[in-house]
């Protein structure tokens, strides 16, 4: 958990401090935020260094930065429903150079299950979910692989769910437990008929 | 001989299987074998589920986790995607009770349980071990020096990043996989920025793929700028983004590279003798030919 002296006193004194009110704060989302992604944002004193190591930053208005400091004032609405919020490859160096110990990259990953709990998700992720629940690979198996394979001396489907498809019942049972298919189906046929 | 239960994830078996096929037998002639894995699923990948619902990520993996606990084997694995699924999910689950007991509790409804009696490793860092098997016995096990070559590492993100929860030291400018390199004869060359993301990762690929091979596009120009006749990885998912994404840059952005892009354990296999057809490399969206002439 969250590596910081007198935690999480620390973060309630902060999140009393009227200073850093706007508006538009919940100081629940900060505390959520922090739960998920087992990282400390109240921490970050806005050097910039995440941005700086960010690939996506300059070639984009995607700001690291701006999103740390988003979970830190409680901008909810204003965090999640920024599209930027997609465009982090999760590199992870922003988390190896922050000199407060603070790991943005999982900040950003909160901020997205949070997301997804209002139903904001780019359909590729939920292709991606749909795909393993049907075959237990996010990249199935093709003919042209298939013969490739078996040129090579190889079985044609590798020892995975492939060859023992009836492994995959679990795996559905696992995306049933959360609704996830359910869900993933939902937005997806919303989205797209 | 040291036995390991093998990952393999998707993208090496389903896409580039050459990769998969060269780890078999690369190893044997190191003294690891690999065995199958039976019913291992999609690590899941980590951009997506991890997005969605990282609840949903660790439970998944931890599936993939139990299969390997059952046969009392440390999981292999050959892709820094899956590393970080796999990897990341078991140190999680070891270090957090509450959340290896929320897991467990989902699992129970397969009949199944995380005890935490495995590591995973990368197979790279296995080869890179001196315990295991190191860089000298990488070297004796040469038949084909590829001496004349000048090859390029890419390490990929998440097998060494975050460097606090690793144990691989420098993130900035790490040389051991160039050691690598250079024990098959190849000239190791350095490049700018080596350490920039492929582009892939964390669904960006999948969301904006001009974003993403903007980034891929900017590591090309840094690799043909040191004038490399290769590019290594260890990671299927970011040889994906090199060598298909470099049909993709051309299409998008009309340039042309033709730079090929080979998984460490394909440059491996080519070293110690496996033909180009037992490596699958005409799959391969970018052609080998050039690389290959100067080696064979």
């Amino acid at each position: 958990m969250a590596r910081t002296k007198g935690y999480p006193e620390a973060l309630e004194k902060k999140l009393a401090d009227t200073r850093l009110y706007e508006d538009e704060s919940h100081p629940e989302f900060t505390k959520t935020v922090e739960k998920i992604s087992m990282t400390i944002p109240h921490m970050c004193f806005q050097c910039g260094t995440c941005t700086a190591s960010c690939p996506s930053a300059p070639r984009s208005s995607y700001r690291i930065r701006k999103f740390v400091r988003r979970a830190l004032l409680g901008l909810e609405d204003e965090a999640l429903t920024d599209p930027d919020l997609w465009l982090c490859t999760t590199c992870y160096s922003c988390t190896d150079r922050c000199p407060r110990d603070i790991a943005p990259t999982d900040v950003i990953m909160a901020m997205r299950n949070l997301a997804f709990k209002r139903d904001i998700i780019p359909v590729n992720f939920l292709k991606t979910v749909q795909a393993i629940y049907t075959t237990g690979h996010g990249v199935p198996n093709n003919d042209v692989n298939r013969a490739a394979r078996k040129k090579l001396g190889m079985n044609a489907d590798p020892p995975t769910t492939h060859a023992f498809p009836q492994y995959v019942k679990g795996i559905q049972y696992i995306l049933d437990y959360y609704e996830l298919k359910k869900n993933a189906d939902r937005i997806v046929k919303e989205r797209e008929g | 001989m040291r036995e390991y239960a093998f990952f393999l994830g998707c993208i090496a078996p389903n896409r580039y299987p050459g990769a998969e096929s060269a780890s078999y037998k690369t190893a044997e002639k190191l003294g690891i074998k690999l065995l199958d894995l039976e019913g291992a699923s999609c690590c899941p990948a980590p951009g997506a589920f991890g997005s969605i619902d990282l609840d949903i990520w660790y439970a998944m993996a931890a599936r993939n986790l139990v299969l390997a606990e059952q046969m009392k084997k440390d999981i292999a694995l050959i892709c820094n995607g899956c590393y970080k699924s796999i990897w990341e999910v078991n140190h999680k689950l070891k270090h957090h009770p509450e959340l290896k007991e929320r897991v467990n509790e989902v699992l129970k409804g397969i009949d199944m349980e995380f005890k935490g009696t495995i590591d995973v490793w990368h197979l790279a860092e296995l080869f890179y071990d001196p315990e295991i098997v190191g860089v000298q016995k990488i070297r004796d096990s040469v038949t084909v020096s590829l001496e004349g070559t000048r090859i390029a590492v890419h390490y990929g993100c998440h097998l060494m990043k975050p460097k606090k929860e690793r144990h691989f030291g420098t993130t900035e400018h790490p040389t051991w996989l160039e050691e690598m390199v250079a024990a098959l004869g190849a000239e190791p060359v350095e490049y700018r920025n080596k350490m920039l993301c492929c582009g892939a990762g964390g669904g960006v690929r999948g969301y904006d793929i001009v974003h993403s091979l903007d980034i891929t596009n900017e590591k090309m120009i840094n690799l043909m700028e040191a004038k490399v006749d290769a590019l290594t990885e260890v990671c299927p998912f970011c040889q994906l983004q090199f060598d298909r994404g470099q049909i993709e840059i051309e299409e998008k952005f009309g340039v042309k590279y033709g730079l090929p892009v080979l998984h460490y354990c394909e440059l491996l296999g080519l070293a110690q003798g496996m033909s180009p057809q037992e490596l699958a490399l005409d799959l391969h969206g970018i052609s080998c030919e050039p690389f290959l002439q100067k080696v064979l």
